[in-house]
């Protein structure tokens, strides 16, 4: 396992609220290795977003984090405090978010923004951090980027400003981005230029990513590695091949189910998982998807661990895979013949 | 920018007219300026005899068109109570009330803006209650009771500043405080929530996503956001500091427009309360003026809306 870019074992994530305590994380264990594309995937409110926040040590002031191991390319990140996880930060790992139009400083122009990154981690002059960003700018798909470097971000639209952010993301050469959600709030045809200039930039790079979303339909295009994350606990991992090919975990069946596919009929309504995540203050006993589980039974009131091999497919679920996989052929066959 | 400005700058004067129309028009309100000036013993021939001499048998128009044309050459006409030229007798006034204004600002600001960033950056915290403590005190306190606190101590039980006067360094330190202290907690007030708010937005997050150090995040990133309404603020602190020094010169015996602007009300010294409304109006008109450019110079969204 010395190869993994990003190894993480058991991640708890605990929010104070006034109702009490919030388990948005729950023993979260992933690998990341380098150059992978790995994909976080659940409905909102599930805890992709903090996880991903907890990794870089951004989490909101009330959150406590907790984890049996935390390395990043051989560095503990439990034992780094903060300054040494700001050195890391945008440096080795930088991160993109879901919103444009807010995440860049409305006062500050575009080149400002940029170069201050290279030159919080490095010494070097404005004159090479600007030929850098303007590089980079070019890099991202944006025409005259020299001149875009003078210009503020209220300036460009929504896709540009994704963009831009990128660019930011990139300009310490990181070896791992973390993608939150980046482009659930631009436009469908933005969307897909979008997705395949981040699988471009990855190759180029060398980079691991860290994607997460709610839209299967990305990960199937991008993803080497997927975890179904639901109610703050990973559900299934395993190689997209394996998710997409056999997925053994009716939550993820589900979430299959409802892709909207072209040789689906018209005006049939389009499938979906009935019931919305469970609240998670107070913690959940046993298998937290049992309420809009199909296939729930007494014994679902247990505690369940991920079962199967790690490298391959896992799934939290007390069915047997033959069973689970006969589920899944019959929730497609289903969707076919309905 | 310099659109924005020059746009600002002639909706500044258009502004400064209307105000001095006002200004002009305010001697007409208060009744019969010739017989005021005629004061109590004044006979009806007297009114008439200054109403040809003043020129106020003639339109309105008229009067405020050769009064503009007077003002506009730094000519506001002669004080009743002085029998001096009133633009001598204001400058002379304006000079202490200035400087006064100017070091009570840079106090205020001084004072003010670090303990807000600090209130704003660590919220609920003990800087946060002390400086909640110090705007509460500094807002419920009157000024002249502060001035006199300030007296007791510094000048008689510790005489180690002077009680009165503007002559000296030394005599301006009391009245700033006093004056700074009554600007500062709102000031105070707004940099914090600014910061507040600042410090939960969406691309602070990102600075920090990217590695950007805190202290720069905090005085650069988060600040520069913070302090736009601030601005706005202090300018119009500024300007009632200004104005509104009476309290402050009277207790201290500073001879400042403000106090000039108490003792000739009660003269009746209608050329020179006129020229002080104008002068006030117009520091104002220009305070928000250099506000606004200030906030444009800050924030790019205000100079291409």
């Amino acid at each position: 396992m010395d190869s993994m870019l990003l190894d993480i074992e058991k991640l708890n994530v605990t929010i104070d609220t006034a109702a009490g305590p919030l388990k948005a994380v729950q023993n979260v264990s992933l690998r990341v290795a380098k150059g992978e594309t790995f994909c976080i995937v659940g409905e909102s409110g599930c805890g992709k977003s903090i996880t991903a926040l907890s990794l870089m040590g951004l989490m909101p002031k009330r959150a406590k984090r907790r984890a049996e191991r935390m390395m990043f390319d051989g560095t503990d990140m439990t034992t780094l405090g903060e300054s040494g996880m700001r050195r890391l930060r945008g440096n080795r790992i930088s991160m993109i978010f879901q919103e444009p139009m807010t995440s860049l400083n409305p006062v500050f122009t575009i080149g400002q923004q940029l170069t201050d990154v290279m030159r919080a981690h490095s010494r070097v002059s404005l004159a090479e951090a600007r030929e850098r960003a303007a590089f980079l700018l070019n890099k991202v798909g944006i025409t005259n980027a020299r001149e875009r470097l003078g210009q503020f971000p209220h300036e460009l639209s929504g896709g540009l400003r994704q963009r831009v952010m990128i660019a930011m993301a990139l300009m310490c050469s990181p070896d791992l981005m973390i993608a939150d959600e980046p482009t659930t709030a631009l436009d469908v045809t933005i969307q897909a230029e979008l997705l395949r200039l981040l699988r471009d930039l990855q190759q180029e790079f060398e980079m691991g990513l860290v994607l997460i979303t709610h839209d299967l339909g990305i990960v199937s295009r991008i993803a080497d590695r997927i975890a179904v994350m639901y109610a703050g606990q990973i559900v299934e991992d395993g190689t997209a091949d394996e998710i997409f090919g056999n997925p053994l975990h009716p939550y993820t069946q589900g979430l299959i189910a409802c892709i909207p596919s072209p040789d689906h009929p018209r005006m049939q309504h389009l499938p979906s998982i009935p019931g919305t995540v469970p609240p998670l203050i107070g913690g959940l006993k046993g298998c937290h998807f049992r309420e809009r589980c199909p296939y729930a039974m007494p014994s679902c009131m247990e505690e369940i661990e991920l079962k199967g091999h790690e490298a391959a497919h896992r799934y939290r679920c007390i069915l047997p895979a033959q069973t689970s996989a006969a589920h899944a052929k019959m929730a497609q066959g289903e969707q076919v013949h309905a | 920018m310099l659109q924005y400005t020059l746009r600002r700058l002639a909706s500044a004067v258009i502004l400064m007219l209307f105000v001095s129309f006002v200004a002009f028009a305010l001697v007409f309100t208060a009744g019969d300026p010739a017989a005021s000036i005629a004061g109590e013993g004044g006979t009806a021939a007297d009114a008439e005899r200054i109403r040809s001499v003043y020129g106020f048998d003639r339109p309105l128009v008229l009067q405020y068109a050769s009064w503009l044309g007077r003002v506009l050459q730094g000519d506001l006409g002669q004080s009743i109570y002085f029998n001096q030229p009133v633009t001598s007798i204001l400058i002379e006034r304006f000079q202490a009330t200035m400087l006064l204004g100017v070091l009570a600002l840079c106090f205020a600001l001084l004072l003010a803006i670090p303990l807000g960033i600090a209130a704003g950056r660590w919220p609920n915290s003990i800087v946060d209650r002390v400086a909640l403590l110090f705007a509460v005190v500094g807002q419920a306190m009157p000024t002249f009771w502060f001035a006199l606190l300030l007296i007791i101590l510094f000048s008689v039980t510790f005489p180690i500043l002077p009680t009165s006067g503007g002559e000296t360094w030394r005599h301006m330190i009391l009245p700033t405080i006093v004056l700074g202290y009554f600007a500062a907690p709102a000031i105070m007030r707004l940099t914090r929530s600014g910061m507040i708010a600042a410090l939960e937005t969406d691309f602070i997050r990102t600075a920090r996503a990217m590695g950007i150090p805190s202290s720069k995040i905090l005085s650069s990133y988060a600040l520069r956001n913070a302090l736009l309404p601030v601005v706005s603020l202090a300018a119009a602190q500024f300007g009632f500091m200004l104005a509104g020094s009476v309290v402050v010169e009277s207790v201290f015996a500073i001879h400042g427009a403000g106090r000039l602007v108490w003792e000739s009300i009660l003269r009746s010294d209608l050329p020179t309360i006129q020229a002080l409304v104008l002068c006030f109006s117009m520091f104002y008109v220009v305070l928000t003026l250099v506000a606004d450019i200030i906030n444009a110079w800050l924030d790019p969204r205000i100079r291409d809306a």
